[in-house]
């Protein structure tokens, strides 16, 4: 029996992306041996930082269609949710960390419940009053969390090197998982609710379960990117939380090419790294960036990935045509 | 008498946020889409205010129209080659509409705020008062003469708008294109010259806003953020679309929020309206003067 | 003459021997604020403090015969910044020290990654204990410790037997720390005295919630322990609103704001009769180094100086000190060398105390003074002198409002 075109389509296409996605992370796992200043080492701690955000956003927004506005906050989250752990409580790391993800991902899947009914400019004001909440809260229970002053985590492990092998195993583990989601029957149920959701709802597929898990997930692994971030740098703050981070992960998606597996990871490394590089050239990083965002809002919706790929196939028609509809049964 | 002081002071912040959310709603009754970069405008507005008195020597009271007309340019800009594909063919984004213009106005925002940053440069300025008088008593209450003067304003301000849109009728093809574009296009309503009023009106307030708080704010390239989720707050809350809506939410967080903050928590103050809006949100959606949508 | 002599022969050699290093620079890092929410005005004064004592000493044929180059980081207040601030100068620049901080929650996390790296950080201004307890052996304290000013004013309060006090903090370290210390001085100096604090956002824009209560209760004295630009909006609007300075209501600020150049340009009235914590008075005793500083600064800008032009000078100039003394820019050295140093810098002569917690590695006797501005736009010289370092308090100098 064969399988149905249209699903073949998308798994030779997420398979190519995931092969892409691997060829990144591989690249990016021999950077140590050729790059020994911590310096460089440690802004790519930070840019796989934000690619991990940029990962579970994309998942949430780009697969999903909830165009959420808390990415940065529930990262911040996770780093607190360590932090105050083993600040208050002397709670090790080995419970502190996985729990930057549990915690995220409840609080994430009872926004997801909030949010059910909730599409277009109503969900985006929404996760973006509670990002904003989230951060109030944090930043002004000084007598809790230290507020505005931050708060010290313990750190994972010494070097540099190790800290660096650390964010990559992680960020790899979440591509992987986003991956087998995408593959697995709740992958489809998002993208069908993300193009169509009440012709979803009427296929039978159940919105709220898969929104639910949608959610869950994302948050999660934004969390533990932020509980992460905390053992790194050794201090989190509510900074991490604000708005414009999230304004930055957006960003990162939106120019690596947004729904696709491997946008996220190209887009988060590039504008991070770059925006370092740029640095010294009079700091035009971020407006650079921003009219990026705008010109690919407007007229290149996929993306970085999205311009490869067609200047791609332009050379190579065959191999990635989708299969058209007359030839199939 | 205390609750008398904090009532009079909420209705002052109201008016205040009124100025921004107004433009805000009013964006939403015609395209459909929340605007991200709003508290931009008001940045550009206090900058332009700022600068133009302070660099050109131009008296305060002459440098609000210039803030004004910054606004306008700027809300027009915006309008032309940003939110036409939104109901001119839909770009390359398809059904995601809503999705593309949170991007878009996002990264007008980071644009705008980078820019300021690097033209300018971050260190806040110090917009000079229209009023040198500091403190006056006005019957019970004490009152500064910048706060007096802006409060007036922005009175004359709204009433100007809702009589604008109400009478004037420029006002009433942008009510009709809000309630039914297509009709509206069809009955001959240019409606692209409508969604370029409503842009240009709203920014034109929040510039305005910008400039009459900028003595108190100290313009930065990052005052606007917050004022700006202030408005998104009101907005829904009075009912998105619905300009009287906005005027009563706003005067009805700045009296909460005046309240709250000296019997509830003062550090929490920001977080009532924020909660009230998820509230809202779950329990009325369409606001308190908005119209139930409904959508196929 | 002879150490004269032999330095003109160790450049002679050394010019021929290696040109190169000669001329190599030896970079000192200062991370300060210069955009919001940190007080720019603050980094701005320590950016001045910093240049001029580093042109003093270039001019002078610099450190070891090599001239001194600062690198500057803008931290933005933010204590997330001040870490990537402190991490790019010493891994990416290698700086052979760090300085400049001027806000307490900036400095306690650039200090852990002056820790980590072993690297020398002198605190230029930032108040809190905390840095000092933390017991850090690469970090000296040339400047300011809340526990000074918070035993300072409680004595003047004390004096002034008020019986009700309300003060305002900003939330920071700096801010809540000295709240909570002014509270146990209280304790002890006036213990029939009420006193409580109220924290506030030092990014907020409107104070007028946390005002208004005042005006239906009215304490004897408010104090301030908050930062430009939120001071300057909250003594507008206590003034604005009557409560504060006013014939019931004395105004005691101990962030020491009274000589900051944009002071009187953001309050006008709201300043005058207010009561002030500081750390530099035209009139207090000076070296003569010092006077050459506040010379300097005020031909350059026109303005009086103040504080935090001294310390910021005083922080570059012991990390030169230090190398000199230790014939060498290696981190360990430059720290032994701190340790026992024994300084004469712009503001007088002290050694840092071993002493552990709030006095570690900190100068103990710093002096201050407090002082009246008794008129709108008064320059520092002419305001009244309540206490000079020496003598005890003259609180019958002390004027009232009258409104």
């Amino acid at each position: 029996m064969k399988l149905p075109s249209h699903r073949n389509f998308l798994r030779r296409k997420l398979g190519e992306e995931m092969l892409l996605s691997l060829v990144v992370l591989a690249a990016l796992a021999l950077v140590p041996l050729f790059v020994s200043s911590p310096y460089w080492l440690g802004v790519l701690i930070v840019s796989m930082y934000f690619a991990m955000l940029s990962v579970g956003w994309n998942l949430l927004a780009g697969y999903a269609g909830q165009f959420s506005l808390a990415p940065a906050a529930f990262a911040m989250l996770g780093g607190y949710t360590t932090g105050l752990l083993a600040w208050h409580w002397s709670v090790p790391l080995a419970i502190g960390l996985p729990m930057s993800i549990v915690v995220p991902g409840l609080i994430g899947l009872v926004l997801g419940r909030i949010v059910l009914r909730l599409s277009g400019p109503y969900l985006a004001l929404t996760t973006l009053s509670f990002a904003e909440i989230a951060r109030l809260v944090v930043y002004n229970s000084i007598d809790f969390t230290r507020g505005d002053q931050g708060l010290n985590v313990p750190a994972l492990v010494d070097s540099r090197v190790a800290n660096y092998y650390l964010f990559l195993v992680a960020l790899a583990a979440a591509t992987l998982l986003v991956y087998a989601m995408l593959r697995a029957p709740i992958g489809r149920f998002l993208m069908a609710i993300r193009d169509d959701e009440v012709g979803a709802a009427s296929r039978g597929v159940n919105v709220v379960r898969a929104k639910t898990i949608a959610f869950f997930v994302s948050c999660g692994i934004c969390g533990f990117a932020g509980g992460l971030y905390g053992t790194f740098a050794q201090l989190v703050s509510p900074e991490l939380g604000l708005i414009a981070q999230t304004g930055i992960v957006i960003a990162m998606v939106v120019i690596g090419g947004i729904g696709t597996l491997v946008g996220p990871l190209i887009g988060a490394v590039l504008v991070y790294v770059a925006s370092e590089m740029l640095r010294d050239v009079g700091n035009v990083q971020m407006i650079v960036f921003a009219l990026l965002v705008i010109v690919f809002a407007r007229f290149f919706r996929e993306g970085l990935w999205g311009l490869a790929r067609n200047a791609f196939a332009r050379r190579a028609p065959a191999a990635s045509a989708p299969p058209s509809p007359a030839g199939q049964a | 008498m205390l609750a008398l002081d904090l009532f009079v002071n909420g209705l002052i912040i109201g008016l205040f946020y009124a100025l921004m959310a107004v433009g805000l709603t009013m964006i939403f009754g015609i395209l459909k889409v929340v605007n991200f970069a709003h508290g931009e405008f008001y940045m550009i507005g206090a900058y332009t205010y700022t600068l133009v008195s302070l660099a050109l020597g131009v008296p305060p009271w002459l440098a609000l129209p210039a803030a004004a007309l910054a606004g306008a340019l700027l809300g027009w800009a915006t309008e032309r080659w940003l939110m036409r594909p939104l109901y001119a063919g839909y770009g390359s984004w398809g059904l995601m509409k809503d999705e593309y213009a949170v991007v878009v106005t996002f990264g007008l925002s980071l644009l705008l705020i980078n820019l300021v940053d690097k033209v300018i440069g971050p260190y806040p300025m110090r917009g000079p008062s229209l009023s040198e008088v500091t403190r006056m008593s006005l019957g019970p209450f004490m009152i500064s003469g910048q706060k007096l003067i802006t409060a007036i304003v922005a009175i004359v301000l709204l009433v100007g708008l809702a009589l604008f849109i109400r009478r004037s009728l420029w006002g009433r093809q942008v009510q009709a294109v809000a309630q039914n574009r297509l009709g509206a296009s069809i009955a001959g309503i240019d409606t692209a010259r409508a969604s370029s009023i409503v842009f240009m009106a709203s920014d034109v307030l929040a510039a305005l806003a910008g400039a009459l708080l900028a003595p108190v704010i100290n313009p930065s390239p990052d005052v606007g953020i917050f004022p700006a989720v202030k408005s998104y707050v009101i907005v829904v809350i009075g009912g998105m679309g619905s300009i009287p809506g906005s005027i009563v939410a706003s005067l009805l967080l700045g009296v909460l929020e005046s309240f709250g903050a000296v019997y509830l928590s003062y550090d929490y103050r920001d977080t009532f309206g924020l909660v009230l809006l998820i509230l809202v949100l779950l329990l009325r959606p369409q606001g308190l003067l908005g119209e139930r949508v409904r959508e196929v | 003459m002879n150490r004269a002599f032999r330095f003109a022969a160790l450049l002679f050699t050394a010019g021929f021997a290696m040109p190169a290093l000669a001329a190599d620079p030896i970079v000192i890092g200062v991370s300060i604020a210069q955009s919001p929410p940190g007080s720019v005005v603050q980094g701005t004064q320590v950016r001045d403090g910093v240049e001029i004592m580093t042109k003093m000493i270039n001019d002078q044929g610099g450190v070891m015969g090599r001239p001194l180059s600062i690198l500057y980081e803008d931290d933005q207040g933010v204590p997330e910044k001040g870490r990537a601030a402190a991490e790019k100068l010493i891994t990416r620049d290698k700086v052979v020290a760090v300085t400049g901080g001027h806000q307490s929650s900036v400095c306690l996390a650039a200090i852990e990654v002056a820790h980590r790296y072993q690297t020398p950080y002198v605190n230029t201004n930032c108040w809190s204990d905390d840095v000092r307890k933390k017991g850090y052996p690469e970090v000296f304290n040339p400047g300011n410790y809340n526990t000074r000013v918070s035993s300072a004013m409680a004595e003047t309060i004390a004096a002034l037997k008020v019986k009700s006090v309300v003060a305002f903090a900003e939330n920071t370290d700096y801010g809540i720390g000295q709240a909570k210390l002014l509270e146990e001085f209280l304790k002890k100096a006036a213990p029939d005295t009420q006193y409580k604090y109220v924290a506030l956002d030092r990014a907020g824009k409107d104070f007028t919630p946390a005002v208004l209560p005042l005006r239906a209760n009215a304490p004897d004295l408010v104090v301030n322990i908050m930062l430009p630009p939120a001071a300057y909006i909250l003594m507008n609007q206590l003034y604005e609103q009557g409560v504060a300075p006013s014939a019931k209501t004395w105004f005691y600020d101990g962030a020491g704001i009274a000589d900051y150049p944009d002071f009187w340009d953001n309050v006008k009235e709201a300043g005058k009769n207010m009561l002030a914590f500081g750390l530099y008075h035209p009139k207090m005793p000076m070296p003569e180094l010092g006077r050459q500083v506040g010379e300097a600064y005020q031909k350059q800008r026109g303005n009086e100086p103040n504080r935090l032009i001294f310390q910021a000078a005083d922080s570059v100039l012991l990390i030169a000190r230090a190398i000199e003394q230790a014939k060498s820019t290696e981190g360990a050295k430059i720290i032994e060398a701190l340790r026992n140093i024994e300084f004469e810098g712009t503001r007088g002569k002290f050694s840092f105390s071993k002493e552990p917690g709030y006095t570690f590695q900190q100068w103990v006797d710093i002096p201050y003074v407090t002082y009246q501005l008794t008129e709108v736009n008064q320059p520092l010289s002419q305001t009244t002198l309540i206490q000079v370092p020496g003598e005890p308090l003259h609180i019958d100098r002390i004027q009232k409002p009258s409104n």
